[in-house]
């Protein structure tokens, strides 16, 4: 359980704050609304590549770390295809700096050229390294597009080429900062040994002078129900043979979304789940399997992936892991497996809200989604869930037509 | 008045940290269980730690093989059974081992902790090794490995602790195939019976508990039968003396795995301190010299950092980072020239107060969760270090100098004290 208390500015931003004076420290939770799905087709990785500008200085202030490392805290940002998050911890005396960090950046960036060169340049030695030069770490480049035909999550955050990364300009830089970066398309939460009254007047010293801008109406092409199961192959210098299967489920807090996770978790999560006892155990087709989820806003992506074991063909695999999908659906699981998987649940939620900051982001989530008790309501979504709404989200989510295959295959050069 | 948002608010430098006690409890058996209550969440990690790890191996990887086989069967429960059982109350179970100690680690809700409680006590004491759980479990650590050593960065790490350490001291062998292919069902039983069962440990536990948990362990892991006999010491290796840059060769790859360091000392080293502060100067913090350097100036990578890896006998130093592959051996010179600076330019009243300000931030920011807190007490419980390491720890930091971290460069960072691995290409 989460508590907090709401405001909202008159230029638009919506403050939370989550008081617990149990730590020494703060924490300080800026949300964007903008993630890759808002990208132009032609310019993706801007918005990653954006937040890497976010740190190059701000109108009134040339460095944003180095003031705050002098006052004990630490920062760090990520962007993903819904959202692009920066956040602070800080000793709670110091919260103030914050504050004069965060708003100045808000108000304006400093635009300088040579900021945009070198993270040009650091962007692309991240996709690189994560995405290049890692054995399968170019499969999401691969399978999103497989999955998506139409919305814009058919693009990796990253982008989808590094061609893309080259091509920014300081006007895409600014264009992207007036449209997206405003008070009224941002949440603030700030978490930790702090007031709500310390809060409000700070808020009031230096988020109200900002002005608020244009609204962003969000108007994304939706996915078009995939009525053809798809496949693909590829094949590289990895050790092993590898499967992915993807499936379209509801969105992070769409009706369903529970019951698919779960799902998720009684196929794929842990030693007990049904892919590991099945196809890693008793007939051990896999040297590794799991499954997981998106839990994208927007409709995500239900996950199959594994690798295999030496001398078994993806043909097999692909077929043994299709007949485990079949049983979901032909038959309702047992009330001891889903109390299992509920307890899992459970436990994962509240381990979820041990970390200040963890709280802090989990608020802003759901506040960005569009209301704040979200974060507060689901334990009980989860325990709700019935065995009976299990088989039909599997009847819904699992179908053959509703799947994306990849196999991706070791290529000779490497048998030795 | 007009907010003049080019001056920074007043700020306080952090000049103490104040922890949650640990509360020593004796259980019925000798063993000893260390608390730390913080109710904020209904949640409990329960630890038990055993003085058992790679250090007391007498086949390599057979610490590793001991921990894991630890859930796959006991004579009560198969291995589908005991994950069912812990799945079921949504308990996640660890098992690790680690260079000093082994673990076998729980976290719960803490409701459920007496359901878990003798299920663990079986694991602990009558673990049956099965032969085919045995196998799976080797056929699944092959298959990762060989995914690992395709990454540059695991394999120079690989190379760069068998190079400092030697490939098969303790703290200087990584896993690798060969060793897991030929390790026995014998290794590993030899281990468990000697570093495990009925052996000593200690207890470990943070979260949502009070006397009552306190007690449930009691009745349960209190009772196990223990034997305090001396574990037999191994035989080191001599360490090497190996100058010579490595460079392994990856036509393939787009980026470089560079790391370079040599071994240095313990937590408890006089030079500890203005070794630490050096280090995060150097590399240790996202506006350290060598980040500016490499990434936010040249652009070469996506991050470099420097570390001081220490574990109970001995520690290291390295400096890691990807590049791009062009820019190889220039980032090796960079590093060498930003080394040479620290070592002939004092660094500068702001930087260093920067530098103490952050690293005291980042200690108390590191104290937030009951898990981290307990994580933190391990030097003092295990390692040997005094019972104020963590009171004192933020001002030893301020105690250094910027004369120290001169004579620190000087001391311990020459460039013919330095060893080298690159994975990728030159």
């Amino acid at each position: 359980m989460i508590h907090y208390e709401q405001f909202v500015l008159d230029n638009g931003l919506t403050v939370f704050v989550h008081e617990d004076d149990s730590t020494p420290m703060a924490a300080v939770n800026i949300l964007y609304n903008v993630g890759s799905r808002d990208e132009d087709p032609a310019r993706t990785g801007f918005a990653h590549l954006f937040e890497h500008l976010m740190f190059g200085g701000s109108q009134h202030i040339p460095s944003y770390d180095e003031p705050l490392q002098k006052v004990g805290g630490e920062n760090n940002a990520f962007t993903s295809p819904d959202i692009t998050n920066y956040y602070i911890t800080l000793p709670a005396a110091n919260l103030e700096t914050a504050f004069w960090l965060e708003s100045d950046r808000m108000m304006s960036l400093s635009f300088d050229p040579q900021v945009l060169d070198v993270q040009q340049k650091v962007v692309i030695e991240e996709f690189k390294q994560r995405y290049l030069n890692q054995p399968y770490g170019d499969v999401w480049l691969k399978l999103r597009p497989l999955a998506y035909k139409d919305h814009p999550y058919r693009w990796a955050t990253i982008g989808k080429d590094i061609s893309h990364i080259e091509h920014a300009t300081l006007d895409d830089v600014r264009a992207f900062f007036f449209k997206y970066y405003l008070p009224n398309n941002a949440n603030l939460v700030v978490a930790g040994n702090v007031t709500v009254e310390q809060v409000k007047q700070l808020c009031e010293k230096w988020f109200a002078p900002i002005p608020a801008g244009p609204a962003y109406v969000r108007q994304l092409p939706a996915e078009v129900t995939q009525t053809e199961a798809r496949h693909e192959e590829v094949s590289a210098k990895v050790p092993l043979d590898a499967l992915y299967k993807v499936w379209h489920m509801p969105g992070r807090f769409q009706p369903g979304y529970h019951t698919a996770d779960l799902l998720s978790d009684m196929l794929g999560r842990g030693k007990s789940s049904r892919l590991y006892q099945r196809l890693l155990r008793d007939n051990p087709l896999f040297s590794n399997i799991g499954a997981y989820n998106t839990a994208s806003l927007d409709p995500g992506l239900l996950i199959v992936q594994g690798t295999l074991n030496e001398g078994v063909s993806l043909e097999e695999a692909d077929a043994a892991v299709t007949a485990i999908i079949q049983e979901f659906i032909d038959q309702k699981v047992s009330d001891d497996e889903l109390s299992k998987v509920k307890n899992q649940a459970e436990a994962t939620l509240a381990f979820s809200e041990v970390e200040l900051l963890n709280r802090a982001m989990n608020l802003a989530y759901a506040a960005n989604a569009g209301d704040p008790e979200l974060v507060n309501k689901e334990a009980e979504l989860i325990q709700a869930i019935t065995a009976d709404d299990v088989q039909n989200t599997a009847r819904q989510v699992l179908r053959p037509d509703n799947c994306s295959t990849l196999f991706y295959r070791r290529s000779d050069e490497v048998a030795a | 008045m007009i907010l003049d948002r080019t001056q920074p608010p007043a700020f306080q430098a952090i000049q103490e940290v104040r922890l949650p006690s640990l509360d020593a409890f004796t259980l019925d058996n000798g063993v000893v269980l260390n608390l730390i209550s913080v109710p904020n969440q209904p949640v409990l990690r329960l630890e038990c730690i055993f003085d058992a790890g790679t250090w007391h191996e007498q086949a390599p990887t057979s610490a590793f093989f001991a921990l894991k086989m630890l859930s796959e069967g006991t004579p009560g429960r198969t291995s589908a059974q005991l994950s069912e059982y812990f799945d079921g109350y949504g308990a996640f179970l660890e098992l690790n081992s680690g260079p000093d100690r082994s673990s076998v680690v729980v976290y719960c809700l803490t409701k459920f902790l007496p359901a878990v409680l003798p299920v663990l006590c079986e694991m602990i004491t009558e673990s049956t090794f099965p032969q085919k759980e045995l196998d799976d479990l080797r056929n699944i650590t092959t298959q990762n490995l060989r995914v690992n050593y395709e990454k540059n960065a695991y394999l120079a790490g690989v190379l760069f602790r068998a190079k400092v350490f030697g490939p098969t001291h303790p703290y200087g062998r990584s896993q690798n195939p060969e060793a897991v292919d030929q390790l026995t069902r014998a290794d590993v039983t030899a281990f468990y019976e000697r570093a495990i069962k009925n052996r000593p440990f200690q207890v470990l536990l943070a979260g949502q508990a009070t006397a009552i948990e306190v007690e449930q362990i009691n009745r349960t892991l209190g009772q196990l039968p223990i034997q305090h006999t001396q574990l037999d010491d191994v035989s080191l290796p001599a360490l090497p003396n190996d100058m010579m840059p490595t460079l392994a060769e990856k036509e393939d790859s787009v980026q470089s795995s560079i790391r370079v360091g040599r071994r240095l000392f313990t937590r408890t080293h006089p030079d500890f301190f203005k070794m630490l502060v050096t280090n995060e100067v150097l590399g240790g913090y996202f506006g350290s010299r060598l980040m500016k350097n490499i990434r936010e100036e040249k652009g070469f990578t996506y991050g470099i950092s420097s570390n001081m890896p220490s574990f109970r006998r001995d520690g290291y130093f390295l400096i890691g980072t990807d590049v791009k592959r062009e820019n190889t051996q220039e980032t090796l010179d960079e590093v060498h020239k930003e080394i040479r600076r620290l070592q002939t330019e004092p660094v500068e009243a702001d930087e260093l107060n920067t530098v103490k300000n952050f690293m005291a931030g980042e200690f108390v920011g590191s104290l937030n969760t009951p898990f981290e807190i307990a994580d933190r007490y391990k030097v003092i419980l295990f390692d040997g270090l005094p019972a104020d390491f963590l009171t004192t720890y933020i001002q030893r930091i301020r105690a250094v100098s910027a004369d120290d971290i001169l004579a620190m460069t000087n001391q311990y960072l020459n460039a013919d004290q330095l060893q080298e691995v690159v994975v990728g290409g030159k």
